[in-house]
């Protein structure tokens, strides 16, 4: 018993030893951030060849993470670029997909350590934790570089949208005639029952945003217009607080939670076996279906008729720099790259992805279309909104979840 | 005054003089330097847990409940709201409630299936014995993912889930019943299929070594078959099936692949997805609250063992040798229960393969009338995704030698860990400091993996080693040394202190009787034991997920990546990391004759 009590006693001092040596550290790290974030605000002053001039001065591994399988190929690209004048290849140059939370994790660690592989440059979804992030720590530092400044939208530069990506509502069109869908009401009937796939928004959190912006006064007063339109009388509450959450709970009781990848509901969406099925996950994602089975899919908002009143939902994908970056020019040189034509092309090649830079063309193939013609049909993040009510939602969803 | 100091001397001498003698015998430093560094490798971890879980946190921020509190401030919050709030029933009951059921039934299927087999092989004329038991441990051998996989890719019926019909529905249009697909029914039945081996290699070493005079005694005495294997095989067993018992509900406990995979449409809420979930929110406190149940549920296991059988190393105790084995015969029975036997081998080992080879070589997913070679072999990109055939993508052949290289030092570290620290325990057995370095060395083995993926990042950072395959190698070694240290702590009970006594009488010294009587005499033993972490750590996810991203692409990091939007390269992948794994255990039984049963069931 002496003995465990003593071992016991030795890890807990060992522990404190560390727990100790962290806090001195991070009172380091403040004042270099400090010295650090001059460097971006001068960074932001500087033209794409200042930027290179000062990059090449700079060694060392260029780490990415994002939240988007297509950082990987927009690294490559700015290899392909600049590699040979940076003293960048494939192997110290890496562009990987995370989570968000994976992201805020790995970051919080590198961040108190001093590691020189740690990530130069990150691209995040989850704006409502962002914020949190950003407000609460010192981990990230917004970047706009000089070529988008008057050229990106004033409320898309802090902190700054990369692009944005959109979930429709799609279904498939074996047997049927015409607009299956016209109004998200009609997803809560009996026959959707288990027919909505829905990629389970309590491991999804663009997803979790998007039931909590329904839950909006704005966005709960169109619903409660689509209800009197497709039911034709007005919407009775009972015990939810707005049409919002009648609509959420009611559109959760329908959803199919069985596959956990928008690419797999997109390919079996378009399988003559998921006749009468629909789903609502990311348009990109048309670019994994075989050829010959992607006219089984029909976009509700490419209908002649709008869905009543959301066709689906936006989100955004933020670039954020790294205070502690191991190459801060690189990161603000690739962050210029990525707001131009030839840093947007591994996403801007496929539908679905719409750059904040105005002058990068959306592409039209497949009918898509511009990003004011979303802005008009879809439920846009409010990350302020999300912050504050984004617990209470979540426990919300959850309770109508344990009861599917 | 002056006639105290000359007492003081003597005990300070004597003091002097016992340290020394303790540092003289090399089993003590190993348990020392065990007890302390482990010690801190797995209770720093702990702490770190527990101290999530008392705290605030950056994203906890978004509670209105903790408005005002800063990011470290000391809060109940977050058990408050898992154990006591209105939440608290579908957060922390609901989920606990599913993954004790779901571990209890993955407990029972894997002793029943495993021990029975255990049963037939060892004590029957059973026909197609070596063929069944070299077979039957594949499905531990894969992951248990892989396993869960092949069931949906099996069984999906087309009326439910995604609608698609499985290969069983493509081959004969049975439609089985939604609960035999999705839930608890089928997570626990992959789960006790999985772990089924344990049972077998437990329970098989004990009934392999068990002295056949005893039940033929009692046949004599003309007691009946029940009789016997309720008052004579059943108690002589019954350590190997509680041991059966901890490791296969601890390990179900903390599986998050499986009920993630097959919850089907309405999800299937246990501890370890329910924990997921937090942490992908960044609300670490209350994920962690899941972690530290799933901790005390195996320590609590661990310990009725301990106390049922009066000691934990009962669990893989052999028993010595018998003198007489005698089959019971089983007529024209032995021929129908190995046919039997014979087939569910092959739905559980090879169906999984052969699935996983199908799906590699289809064009659509799930539609088997169309098949291409083109995801193994096609130098360009078969689809537009980027990637090449499996054998011309380099991401492959660069993760496949990180993994190797990652998975053969694990093995060389914990297995070389491990055999000393089974020299040591067995060396110093009942003494406090031998009971605390096996108890410290099995404390990884209750880690949920996630959570400890999460505190080694924070070790990692602070030793200056993230990103480095140094620190995958320490975590990896560590989460696998219990494997190891069974192993070595089995390896030396079965021999005898005298071989190595004779050895110190001749003044041979420490390093030599080592590599020169111990080891060659248990060799395959010892062997087994470099085996298990290597498997382990070739098919692992959830551990290394957070430490090697954006630095080091191992097998399974870039099989998780893939699987979001290749399903075809994925499946060839996995079929890459289940050969790989079977390969190398097929190699070095071949060479060295050692192979994973030995490892954990002597």
């Amino acid at each position: 018993m002496k003995k465990y009590s003593a071992i016991l006693l030795i890890a807990a001092i060992t522990v404190f030893c560390f727990t100790g040596c962290t806090k001195n550290a991070k009172t380091a790290e403040v004042k270099e951030t400090v010295t650090e974030e001059t460097i971006f605000s001068a960074g932001e002053k500087m033209t794409e060849a200042e930027l290179l001039e000062k990059a090449k001065g700079e060694s060392g591994d260029f780490i990415v993470y994002g939240n988007t399988s297509r950082i990987a190929s927009a690294v490559q690209g700015f290899v392909q670029k600049y590699g040979s004048q940076l003293g960048l290849s494939d192997s110290n140059a890496v562009g990987t997909k995370m989570n968000d939370a994976d992201i805020y994790t790995t970051l919080l660690q590198e961040y108190m350590g001093s590691s020189a592989k740690g990530a130069s440059l990150v691209m995040i979804q989850d704006g409502a934790q962002l914020q949190t992030y950003r407000s609460g720590t010192d981990i990230l530092v917004n970047f706009v570089p000089a070529s988008m400044k008057g050229v990106v939208a004033e409320n898309d530069l802090v902190p700054l949208v990369h692009q944005y990506i959109n979930k429709l509502f799609i279904w498939n069109n074996i047997g049927t005639s015409g607009q299956v869908i016209s109004n998200v009401w009609q997803l809560t009937e009996p026959q959707w029952k288990n027919k909505v796939f829905f990629k389970n928004p309590t491991t999804e959190q663009v997803n979790m945003n998007f039931l909590v912006m329904c839950t909006s006064d704005a966005w709960a007063s169109k619903l409660a217009d689509a209800y009197k339109e497709y039911f034709g009388k007005d919407i009775s509450l009972g015990s939810y607080k707005n049409a919002g959450y009648k609509w959420v709970a009611e559109f959760i009781a329908n959803c199919n939670f069985s596959i956990s990848s928008d690419t797999t509901i997109c390919k079996e969406m378009a399988k003559p076996d998921s006749k009468g099925c629909t789903g609502l996950f990311v348009l990109s994602k048309f670019r994994d279906v075989d050829a010959k089975i992607k006219g089984n899919l029909s976009v509700g908002a490419w209908q002649e008729k709008a869905i009543k009143p959301f066709a689906g939902f936006m989100y955004p994908m933020y670039v954020q720099l790294t205070s502690k970056a191991n190459r801060p020019y690189t990161a603000m040189l690739f962050t210029d790259y990525l707001m131009n034509s030839e840093g947007f092309l591994p996403w801007g090649k496929d539908i679905g992805a719409y750059s904040t830079n105005p002058n990068v063309p959306v592409n039209e193939k497949d009918g898509d279309k511009p990003i004011t013609f979303w802005k008009e049909c879809l439920v846009a993040e409010d990350a302020d909104f999300i912050r504050v009510n984004k617990t209470a939602v979540t426990d919300f969803v959850n309770e109508q979840i344990a009861k599917k | 005054m002056n006639i105290a100091l000359p007492v003081k001397k003597t005990d300070i001498r004597r003091a002097q003089s016992r340290i020394r003698d303790f540092l003289s015998n090399p089993a003590n430093i190993i348990l020392l330097v065990t007890v302390s560094v482990l010690g801190f490798f797995t209770l720093y971890p702990l702490v770190l847990l527990v101290a999530d879980t008392v705290k605030v946190n950056i994203a906890d921020l978004m509670y209105p409940e903790l408005i005002g509190k800063k990011v470290g401030d000391v809060t109940d919050f977050h058990w408050k709201r898992m154990l006591f709030s209105e939440m608290s029933g579908i957060y922390f009951r609901t989920p606990l409630r599913n993954a004790v059921v779901m571990s209890l039934l993955a407990s029972v299927i894997s002793i029943i299936y495993g021990g029975t087999v255990a049963f037939l092989i060892t004590r029957t004329d059973m026909k197609g014995k070596k063929f069944i038991s070299s077979v039957f441990i594949f499905p531990y051998i894969m992951p248990s993912w892989t396993i869960a996989t092949f069931w949906k890719n099996f069984f999906q019926n087309p009326d439910i889930g995604s609608y698609q019909g499985g290969l069983l529905y493509w081959l004969t249009g049975i439609k089985v019943p939604e609960a035999m697909v999705y839930g608890l029914v089928p997570c626990a039945i992959v789960l006790g299929l999985h772990y089924a081996p344990f049972a077998y290699i437990l329970i098989g070493g004990i009934l392999r070594n068990m002295d056949a005079n005893l039940e033929e005694a009692a046949t004599i005495l003309k007691a009946s078959r029940a009789k016997i294997i309720g008052k004579i095989t059943l108690p002589i067993v019954l350590p190997a099936l509680l041991s059966t018992f901890l490791l296969v509900f601890s390990s179900s406990m903390s599986a998050y692949a499986v009920p993630q995979f097959l919850g089907g449409a309405g999800g299937f809420n246990v501890l370890t997805t329910t924990l997921k979930q937090f942490i992908t929110n960044g609300w670490y406190g209350q994920g962690y609250i899941m972690a530290i149940f799933m901790i005390v549920f195996g320590l609590a296991i661990l310990g009725i063992n301990q106390m049922v059988t009066g000691s934990r190393r009962s669990f893989t105790t052999v028993t010595g040798k018998s003198g007489q084995v005698s089959y019971i015969k089983l007529g024209v029975w032995k021929y129908i229960v190995a046919a039997v036997l014979f087939i569910l081998c092959i739905f559980c080992s090879f169906m999984p393969l052969v699935s996983f080879a199908l799906e590699s070589c289809t064009f659509i997913p799930g539609d088997y009338s169309r098949l291409t070679l083109a995801f193994w072999i096609d130098r360009g990109y078969p689809v537009e995704n980027g990637l090449h055939g499996l054998f011309f993508e380099n991401q492959v052949w660069s993760a496949f030698r990180n993994s190797l290289v990652l998975s053969a030092s694990c093995a060389i570290f914990a297995g070389t860990v491990g055999m000393l620290i089974g020299y040591a325990v067995a060396r110093k057995r009942g003494t406090k400091l031998a009971k605390a370095a096996d108890n410290i060395a099995f404390l990884p083995y209750l880690m949920p993996s996630m959570a400890m993926g999460a505190a080694f990042l924070a070790i990692g950072a602070k030793m200056g080693l993230s990103k480095t395959m140094a620190l995958l190698i320490i975590v990896g070694s560590i989460k696998y040394l219990p494997f190891a240290s069974r192993s070595g702590i089995n390896a030396m009970l079965q021999l005898s202190g005298e071989i190595e006594e004779a050895a110190i009488i001749v003044n041979v010294k420490w390093w030599k009787r080592m590599l020169k009587i111990i080891f060659p005499i248990q060799k395959s033993t010892f062997i087994s034991g470099y085996l298990l972490p290597f498997t382990s750590c070739m098919r692992e996810l959830s551990l290394f997920t957070l430490l090697s991203s954006g630095s080091i692409y191992l097998m399974t990091t870039l099989l998780e990546y893939w699987q979001v939007w290749c399903d075809q390269s994925a499946n060839a992948l996995n079929l890459l990391i289940v050969i790989t794994v079977l390969a190398v255990n097929l190699l070095v039984n071949k060479l060295t004759g050692a192979s994973i049963d030995k490892g954990v069931g002597g």
